[in-house]
């Protein structure tokens, strides 16, 4: 079956970020990477702002965070300009596959949220739960009006 | 005397933050990806503090969250006139020179911020990303680079575009469209598979094999192997095993032995 249409991703002005943050976004952003990081063999993962700085880790201690941040970054951006100049549009998720497991990156405005996967790990289903909360992470940005709509 | 200290305990009430406070707020809101109110707080602690490098490198960390990648350069380099050797600073100007294309420019900032703070990780990953651009060819490499690439075996699928090859290091074999339009490709295609590849091995996963980017409009897919990158597009409607398997057959066309 193919993929659904993808909705709209806004773009990130400050304008459209004032004052429309839920109290609880600390806490959005920890459930959307807690369910994801559940999924048959996903080993881990982390959302990074486009800065690289981590908002939030879910993996095992033996992998390097804060190097895998700095990669987690750079990789989103590169995904993102090269949609943008491309004409692709904006730039939604990638996989990344080797012999022993996925890399997946998933862009939003507020960051990328990026999930390690054994040689094992469903790639349509995963990549299908990514969608879901990169959806649920642009949501974060919408104004209320818009929302409540 | 009384009426003294309470009138100083009123006034301290209301007295505005000082810059430092608000910083330390404006950090707690980033933290918590309130980015706007984070970045109201800066600009109030700048204006008490234009001096503050702390300031300007929040100032900048936040230009960057919003794309804003030419203001977020001048704050950066703030700080950095402010201490030279700062190496948050550093490294967000490696970074921003890094995704303009500029490798050879962003070597110097990440260079400089490992020297006074080895332990870095975040620098030394970068660093030792792109050292490995300009190294010489890899033997893998350099066999795939002297082997001849049957480029007319490549059929471009009905209903794909953009189908480039390339070499790792970014030299192009072969690329559908215009000159310009295969020079962006080759460009960003080789630049995702360095990055890509990079964060693979610090995940411990090996080399980069297989790839599917979905764009809004589009689904790109890439095959890798022996320093070569092959990549093709089609419409987004592409399943991921689909695009795969339509990828594969073509490089199987190559019959590269990758």
């Amino acid at each position: 079956m193919a993929d659904p249409a993808p909705s709209p991703r806004p773009q990130v002005t400050r304008s459209e970020a004032a004052g429309k943050f839920k109290p609880s976004r600390a806490q959005e952003f920890r459930e959307i990477l807690f369910g994801l990081v559940k999924l048959d063999g996903v080993r881990g993962g982390l959302i990074v702002t486009p800065d690289g700085l981590v908002i939030n880790s879910e993996l095992p201690q033996r992998f390097p965070v804060e190097a895998l941040a700095a990669l987690a970054a750079t990789l989103g951006r590169e995904l993102e300009l090269g949609s943008d100049r491309l004409e692709r549009g904006a730039f939604r998720t990638a996989l990344f596959s080797s012999d022993d497991g996925t890399v997946f990156v998933g862009g939003s405005p507020v960051g990328y949220l990026t999930l390690l996967g054994d040689r094992n790990v469903n790639l349509a289903s995963v990549r299908l739960a990514l969608r879901k909360a990169v959806d649920r992470l642009q949501g974060t940005w919408k104004p209320p009006a818009a929302g409540a709509a | 005397m009384l009426l003294e200290r309470t009138w100083s305990g009123i006034t301290s009430l209301v007295r505005p933050p000082t810059a430092p406070a608000l910083f330390r707020k404006a950090d707690g809101f980033r933290h918590e990806g309130r980015y706007e109110e984070a970045a109201d707080l800066v600009a109030q602690g700048l204006l008490q503090a234009p001096n503050s490098g702390v300031g300007h490198l929040l100032s900048a960390y936040l230009h960057v969250v919003f794309r804003e990648m030419g203001p977020a350069k001048n704050a950066f380099r703030r700080v950095l006139a402010l201490d030279p050797y700062h190496p948050r600073a550093l490294f967000g100007l490696a970074r921003i020179a890094l995704e303009e294309g500029d490798y050879e420019g962003c070597k110097p900032f990440l260079d400089r911020a490992l020297q006074y703070y080895p332990d870095f990780p975040e620098a030394k990953a970068l660093q030792e990303m792109v050292a490995t651009w300009t190294a010489p060819r890899s033997r893998a490499a350099g066999t795939a680079a002297a082997m001849p690439i049957p480029t007319e075996r490549l059929r471009p699928p009905v209903g794909s575009r953009d189908l480039v090859l390339t070499h790792t290091d970014g030299a192009l074999i072969f690329g559908q469209g215009n000159e310009e339009r295969q020079r962006q490709l080759a460009h960003h295609m080789t630049q995702v598979y360095r990055i890509a590849s990079a964060t693979l091995a610090r995940a411990g996963l090996g080399a980069l094999h297989r790839a599917a980017i979905e764009g809004a409009k589009e689904m790109t897919f890439l095959r890798s192997d022996a320093g070569l990158i092959l990549s093709v597009t089609f419409s987004h409607d592409t399943e991921v095993g689909a695009g795969l398997v339509q990828v594969g057959r073509l490089w199987t066309e190559l019959d590269l032995k990758g």
